[in-house]
């Protein structure tokens, strides 16, 4: 047990591609969260989901913007808890090597803060199902 | 209940206390410190000092067996720390396939 998330994954897509989809305002917006974003190190950071949709609002910073190395705080709405996202793309053959780390999760304290991810939880289950039907279509 | 998922954190952040607990909730059984001692190679002493640290964190409990000092594994409270990175876990794997469809997708 840790408190670092990886993931590692191969893409059937150019590397540039994969960058632009995860760097670029408009395409994040598309497939993962309504995004003020600028893939530029010091530039804050909004993503921001519909109440509706009772999701919450991420913000953070800019710490690393260069091919293929993004690095972002995430700091979810009404926590104070800065977590660290980053992204590292390789090009491996025709398509991408993915690696993904979300680390400083152990930085949430206490309970209310568990609780506080209950409900996010839920949240992001909506956003996630809304995104699947879009890409469904 | 302060910061008791801080506490859980660095008690885990050892390996070999990663290790002893892991036995332990393999074993799904009390064990005594004598055996996990013997498991690990390392001291009685040694061993004795990550059980504190893993019983302040309340991850496990030490119950006296008559002169045998008995671990207890605490699953109520690593269920906690598992809970939030299930979580995030699920959340980028969710993340990661939107990403895959939406490239597949795109022109």
């Amino acid at each position: 047990m840790n408190d670092v998330i990886t993931k590692e994954q191969i893409i059937n897509h150019p590397v540039d591609k994969v960058w632009n989809a995860i760097s670029k305002a408009e395409e994040i917006s598309t497939w993962f969260i309504k995004a003020d974003f600028e893939a530029k190190a010091g530039m804050p950071y909004t993503f921001t989901a519909s109440e509706e949709q009772g999701c919450m609002t991420i913000t953070g910073e800019v710490k690393e913007a260069s091919p293929y190395t993004l690095v972002y705080t995430w700091i979810v709405e009404n926590t104070n808890v800065e977590t660290t996202v980053k992204w590292v793309l390789e090009a491996e053959g025709e398509g991408t090597k993915l690696f993904l780390e979300h680390s400083g999760i152990a930085n949430f304290p206490g309970e209310s803060a568990i609780k506080m991810f209950e409900s996010f939880s839920g949240g992001w289950e909506q956003c996630v199902n809304q995104l699947k039907d879009y890409l469904a279509k | 209940m302060q910061k008791q998922i801080d506490k859980i954190f660095k008690a885990i952040a050892d390996p070999t206390r990663r290790e002893i607990l892991h036995a332990l909730v393999v074993a799904s059984v009390a064990l005594p410190i004598t055996e996990i001692s013997a498991q690990f190679d390392i001291s009685r002493q040694g061993v004795t000092k990550h059980i504190k640290i893993l019983e302040d964190a309340d991850l496990v409990q030490i119950k006296k067996n008559g002169r045998e000092q008995m671990i207890y594994p605490n699953p109520k409270s690593l269920k906690t720390v598992s809970d939030w990175l299930k979580f995030y876990e699920n959340f980028w794997d969710d993340t990661l396939k939107g990403l895959v469809s939406y490239l597949d997708n795109k022109a």
